[in-house]
């Protein structure tokens, strides 16, 4: 019995992605009948969409949820301490900038761990997002993970779950596609985060397996709550036994049969291998589960890079998106973010160090992103008329006026490390001045993709036939990678 | 290379199609790999322009056709067409090129510009790669609109008369294939009552229909599942939310921009309202409670063109009444079929309030839609006229019963729903050819005829002989010969259908559900017949609420009641809610709480009740940021030989502002009780009916609560259960291995089967006091009934073997739990077979 993920790993490469496309679809392409999506290039000789040769073979990427302010992290400008009664006109950014690893390059202050590695990174400081009207914050969401902006007439498929259908698992029991961090439940705007933390029409298969608590990972990938692994194996060894002393199968397929029953193993599989121990944080040796515990976000870092050296293959890890919580500062930004930037700054060091010692950098993109930036003035982007959601005040009178409290779209920034990226690269630049707009190499959701895509060695183009049209993984299929960004 | 063009099997054609959809243009050139040759554009353009004339369609001037590749490299008159990168040998570019007028193309007019037979060279250089599937001549199937009354074939058997056998037994012996044999009782009432009202049969249900003798047993059953109007309601409410796209929560709601229409469809369903009057109050809605499916889902920020509302209206349309994609036609004239950018904007202008701007790619074209729809032979739409008359129309016009594609698009459904293989598959493509035209026309005629009765359309196919035939054996999950009728294909159940069944094994259903609706057939209230029932409770809270006071946010009031029985009644039912949130208590005990002031929610106090003095205590608190409304509404009928007592709240309930416990309790003796106030407010208004209804329809003795009345939760998510963003019309057809995770080990089901186990234990334990071999035959005799409960069978031999090797001498409630998870995995168990 083939496991759904199985693919011999030894095969050049169009093939055993051919031969994994044909088993991983036996579960999942069938999920929608005759409707289903077909991939619509590999036929019989593939050529047709080139794939670029990857430069890497997974993906973490690093969800700063809410919108993370450029200017008060990877894009200082000028500095202006808090002072009452200062208008709030004269401030950029309310840090002061510190240097990098990287002469020409400085981030804002709070991130001493993360410039000490900027010197293994490209930094993006011009991605765009259109105006889109009133801001939603998961609308952006929406767009930024699948490259689509809501409402679409599919369900669209997340970033993750393309990667997922497309090149499949790294190792045949580690999903795909794991989202580290984000509840789904329980939190504000949480139907607008499940519309796109979905396959959508690939189906289940190539969903998130979503781990909200990094230190609650293990429970997903052991038995049921009080019982013991010899049970569990046990029931297992039953069920089989019940399930095949069916001697006249009456009235069943095998064709059902069997595929469920393969699901049914692919599960058992995963949960009982010695690959679920990845899931563990904390088996960790303690001096280095104690360089990632700032927190939540800190330990979902730790567990990203135990499961890409596991073989997971696409996985998010996010400082969570919570209305009004964390980088979606309406009020107190400032203080907000120096919170924020401890919790980030020594796990993204930490984990860029930890791949790169055990070899896994160059193989490995690691991307940090976010919605969109934010501004201490200007609500969405110059000529917009999204409506302002914060307090609104000429001077500040109080602490809490301090800070980057408006969403702005019109120049944010993104560092990506390994997977063939330029090294100490710098891409883009934002005005100095408000308002900070790229004004230099402005690069957009569907390039942005183009080029992790490109990576990973998916072309842009790829397309599949769902409802009888094409549905391209970037928009249109227009996504062009900016390759020069790859290099050394 | 040329071969790799010519099978090039993407179209660039469509991607320009999406292209536009998204209103982001046209295909540019890649970063990246090479760039297939755009036919679509660069020449087909060219084609139609200069040669279409005489050499397509019929037309083929010198013999040369150009309808297909194939047909214009076989050339004309003056030879084939050399397939060649070497210009100077090309037919067809010396032809366009040519200074030679008798043989330049085209004949007459200036000829090809410098750009246009630059792309025709650029064509043969590429080896002419063709659009596949595209073809100047005669276009593909049209479904005809109208309906039709095909005659019906002669029985192949005195007994094989009913109109659907007549049709299959005759398409099946026309293909030569032999009769299908018929399924035995046990499988047929398991599976009936899964299509029906989705439950599993009970042991008893099963053993008694087995035992009855009576030759029409099978249809006296689908008649009496049928008649089951809460269970018909709660099964079929999970088809048509996918339909509809309704949910209880979802995307949208957060911003007011959407509602639900659960209330309506709930009785609608329960009422077994025909369907092409539920058509016509979703297209033209009575009231509010039923244009929540017109109005879409409108999110916050600006969307594009092809997202508007006004669009939405029309796709949804087109999906949900028709099995039509009006979604490429809603940003450009479709390439896939023959709807127009005109079509979509016509029926979005119908719905539209204000004129409407056409939209190409995201652009608009400088005309303003005209209200119109697809089939115009049936009737117009008055343009001029206002809206909501528009939308009349169009509903009349949708369910004229001369659209034959209206009836045809939902017997479709509902027949793919209980054969697993829709006559026109899947079943939104249903511009396209059916397997059987006559089955599919015959049951739309008949479904008209029977007055769109969607319960006799269920009942027309249950009782035919080819749905009690044995399932199709798949090998393969696609066949790629064409589809011919091999039984029922077996049918994965829905998450909701899955839930149920796991619900009805342990016990574990909810006693709460989330669908804002009145479970059972509401009542109709008649003001002037007065009752007992009748309500006589009047809002009321404390002195905040004597106007011109609004009570503050956050006030927490107790509120009192208390009355004397000389003896207990036979029933004591009532309903209650409160603006914004309470907890009751009846003689100390809990018997209701909740936060939602626009929902009532009934209770059972009976066994609450004693003879003496009775207490009802009631914690009452209003919500919101500043002084706003509140009220509480109670009332409880006391129903005994003697007649009917209400308790109701009034003004004679005493308050007090002193804080009460988590148990009800307060921490000292209270002395300052107050009357209450009665309040002004909305509420009475609002929910009066609900509240009438609620007494009239008596004490709680309802079926299970189910899955379809609950929000989709992780497990149901997991199981396939969409966001209902998309209407959605087929469900996952398999289980994939995430899925499978989470049953393997998900706590949710773990937490059922667990009390399910302990369950199955208790009834068990009164024969655990005996001998081994007393238990022994105890364990064996609940083995048999979760058997039975859970596959309407009997454990055959070698299972009962298994079983009885994993278990050993005794039967433990964690072997009974894992033999519970056997059970509902097994592949018998989640097929509706």
């Amino acid at each position: 019995m083939m496991h759904p993920y199985e693919f011999d790993p030894d095969a050049p490469r169009s093939h055993a992605r051919r031969d994994f496309l044909k088993q991983l679809s036996i579960a999942a392409t069938a999920t929608l009948g005759l409707s289903s999506p077909r991939l619509v290039h590999a036929l019989s000789d593939g050529t047709q969409i080139l794939h670029p040769k990857a430069k890497a073979d997974a993906i973490i990427v690093l969800w700063m949820g809410g919108g993370m302010g450029a200017p008060d992290t990877f894009d200082p400008k000028h500095y202006e301490p808090f002072e009452v009664g200062k208008p709030v006109a004269q401030v950029v950014s309310t840090f002061p900038s510190i240097p990098t690893a990287v002469d020409n390059i400085r981030i804002s202050e709070g991130l001493e761990n993360v410039a000490k590695v900027m010197d293994r990174a490209t930094l993006i400081r011009s991605h765009v997002q259109p105006d889109l009207g009133s801001i939603l914050h998961s609308r952006h969401q929406y767009h930024w993970h699948t490259g689509y902006v809501p409402p679409q007439t599919v369900a669209c498929p997340h970033l993750g779950a393309w990667v997922a259908k497309v090149l499949g698992p790294n190792n045949p029991v580690i999903p795909p596609f794991i989202n580290i961090g984000q509840r789904l439940e329980g939190v504000g705007e949480q139907e607008e985060l499940k519309a796109f933390t979905t396959a959508g029409f690939f189906g289940s298969e190539y969903a998130p397996m979503n781990l909200p608590f990094p230190e609650e990972a293990a429970l997903s990938v052991r038995p049921p709550k009080g019982m013991e692994l010899a049970r569990f194996q046990n029931r297992h060894r039953f069920y089989r036994k019940l399930a095949d002393s069916h001697p006249e199968r009456d009235s069943m397929s095998d064709f059902h049969r069997d595929s469920m029953i393969r699901s049914m193993e692919g599960a058992y599989r995963l949960l009982e291998s010695k690959e679920r121990e990845a899931f563990d944080i904390n088996l960790e040796p303690k001096e280095s589960y104690e360089k990632y515990d700032t927190g939540r976000f800190g330990r979902g870092c730790l567990l990203a890079r135990r499961l890409v050296e596991a073989g997971a293959r696409y996985v998010e890890v996010t400082t969570e998106y919570v209305p009004f919580l964390h980088w979606d500062t309406h009020a107190d930004g400032h203080t907000t973010l120096r919170r924020m930037k401890s919790e980030i700054d020594r796990p993204i060091a930490q984990l860029i160090l930890d791949l790169e010692s055990r070899g896994l950098l160059d193989r490995t993109l690691v991307v940090l992103a976010s919605e969109f930036s934010r501004d201490m003035i200007m609500e969405g982007q110059p000529g917009s008329n999204a409506a302002d959601q914060a307090e609104k005040v000429d001077k500040m009178t109080e602490m809490k006026h301090y800070g980057l409290h408006r969403h702005f779209t019109a120049g944010s920034s993104v560092v990506m490390w390994g997977g063939g990226v330029k090294k100490g690269f710098l891409y883009g630049k934002t005005a100095p001045e408000r308002p900070c707009i790229a004004v230099e190499n402005p690069i957009g959701v569907t390039d942005l993709h183009a080029t992790l895509l490109t990576a990973l060695g998916i072309s842009p183009k790829t397309v599949f036939d769902v409802e009888r049209r094409p549905f391209y993984v970037t928009e249109d299929g227009k996504g062009q990678a900016r390759m020069d960004l790859f290099g050394s | 290379m040329f071969k790799t063009l010519l099978s090039r099997p993407f179209a660039p054609w469509f991607s320009a199609a999406l292209g536009c959809a998204l209103g982001f243009g046209f295909l540019r050139g890649e970063s990246i790999g090479q760039e297939p040759f755009d036919f679509a554009h660069k020449v087909l353009p060219v084609l139609k322009k200069h040669c279409a004339e005489c050499h397509t369609g019929d037309q083929k001037k010198g013999g040369l056709s150009l309808n297909s590749r194939e047909s214009m490299l076989a050339g004309g008159e003056s030879g084939a067409e050399v397939l060649s990168k070497d210009r100077s040998t090309s037919e067809l570019l010396t032809r366009v090129t040519t200074k030679d007028p008798d043989l330049r193309m085209p004949p007459e007019g200036p000829g090809l510009s410098a750009v246009e037979i630059a792309a025709i060279e650029q064509w043969v250089r590429a080896g002419l790669p063709w659009e596949q599937g595209f073809s100047f001549g005669a276009q593909g199937y049209e479904p005809p609109l109208l309906p039709r009354r095909p005659e019906l074939p002669a029985p192949s058997s005195p007994d094989r008369t009913h109109p659907i056998d007549r049709i299959l037994d005759a398409d099946r012996a026309a293909r030569s294939l032999a009769p299908l044999g018929s399924i035995k009782d046990e499988v047929f009432i398991r599976r009936l009552y899964l299509d029906l009202i989705g439950l599993l049969p009970t042991p008893e249900q099963t053993q008694a229909f087995l035992a009855d003798p009576t030759a029409d047993k099978r249809v006296k059953l689908i008649r009496s599942l049928l008649d089951r109007d809460i269970e018909y309601t709660e099964h079929w409410l999970t088809f048509w939310n996918d339909q509809l796209r309704n949910d209880y929560s979802g995307t949208g709601f957060i911003t007011g921009g959407r509602t639900q229409i659960s209330k309506w469809l709930y009785e609608a369903l329960i009422n077994n309202k025909p369907y092409d009057a539920m058509a016509r109050e979703l297209i033209a809605p009575l009231s509010g409670e039923s244009a929540g499916f017109a109005n879409g889902i409108r999110w916050r920020g600006e969307v594009s063109a092809g997202q508007t509302v006004e669009i939405q209206f029309a796709q949804s349309l087109g999906q949900a009444f028709l099995g039509i994609n009006l979604k490429c036609a809603s940003c450009h004239d479709s390439f896939i079929d023959r709807w127009t950018l005109k079509d979509a904007y016509g029926l979005a202008a119908v719905y539209s309030n204000s004129p409407l701007q056409i939209h190409r790619c995201d652009k608009p074209i400088g005309q303003t839609a005209s209200p119109g729809w697809l089939f115009e032979e049936l009737g117009k739409i008055d343009a001029q006229a206002a809206q909501p008359e528009r939308l009349k129309q169009l509903a009349s016009l949708m369910t004229h019963p001369q659209n034959g594609r209206f009836s045809r698009t939902i017997v479709n459904r509902f027949w793919h729903r209980l054969m697993g293989y829709g006559i026109v598959h899947p079943t939104d493509a249903m511009q396209s050819q059916p397997w059987n035209e006559d089955l599919l026309d015959h049951l739309a005629v008949d479904f008209v005829d029977h007055g769109y009765n969607l319960k006799e359309l269920l009942f027309t196919i249950a009782s035919s002989e080819a749905y009690r035939a044995e399932s199709e054996r798949l090998e393969e999950r696609e066949s790629t010969v064409a589809y011919a009728y091999q039984g029922p294909r077996a049918r994965r159940m829905t998450a909701e259908q899955f839930v149920d069944a796991v619900w009805q094994l342990t016990g574990s259903a909810p006693s709460k559900f989330d669908a804002p609706i009145q479970r059972g057939k509401p009542i109709e209230i008649d003001a002037a017949q007065p009752k007992a029932t009748d309500p006589q409770g009047v809002w009321i809270w404390s002195d905040t609420a004597r106007s011109p006071s609004v009570p503050p946010a956050g006030e927490k009031i107790a509120l009192r009641e208390t009355f004397t029985l000389d003896a207990l009644p036979n029933q004591a039912f009532g309903v209650i809610t409160c603006d914004n949130e309470y907890r009751l208590w009846i003689n100390d005990r809990l018997i209701a709480q909740d936060k939602a002031w626009e929902t009532l929610e009934s209770f059972d106090a009976i066994a609450a009740l004693r003879v003496g003095q009775n207490v009802i205590l009631v914690e009452a608190i209003n919500g919101g940021n500043g002084p706003n409304p509140a009220a509480l509404y109670f009332e409880m009928k006391l129903i005994d030989p003697r007649g009917t007592v209400s308790i109701a709240s009034s003004d004679r309930w005493k308050y007090t502002a002193s804080a009460l416990d988590a148990q009800g309790k307060f921490a000292e003796g209270v002395n300052d009780w107050k009357n209450a106030v009665v309040a002004n407010g909305p509420w009475g208004g609002r929910l009066k009916n609900e509240i009438a209804m609620g007494l009239a329809r008596g004490p709680l003795d309802g079926p299970m609560v189910r899955a379809s009345l609950i929000k989709a939760d992780p497990l149901m998510r997991s199981l396939g259960r969409p966001n209902r963003d998309q209407i959605v019309s087929m469900r996952p057809t398999e289980l994939t291995t995430l899925e499978a995770m989470d049953l393997s080990n998900g706590q949710t089901l773990a937490d059922w089967l667990e009390r399910g186990a302990v369950l199955w234990n208790a009834r068990r334990a009164s024969a655990q006091t005996g001998d081994a071999a007393a238990a022994a035959g105890a364990s064996r005799e609940l083995i048999d009934r979760i058997y039975m409960h859970a596959l309407s069978r009997h454990p055959r031999t070698e299972e009962i073997a298994t079983i009885e090797e994993w278990i050993g001498p005794t039967l433990e409630v964690t072997e009974l739990e894992d033999i519970l998870w056997s059970v509902v995995m097994l592949p018998e168990f989640q097929y509706v077979r």
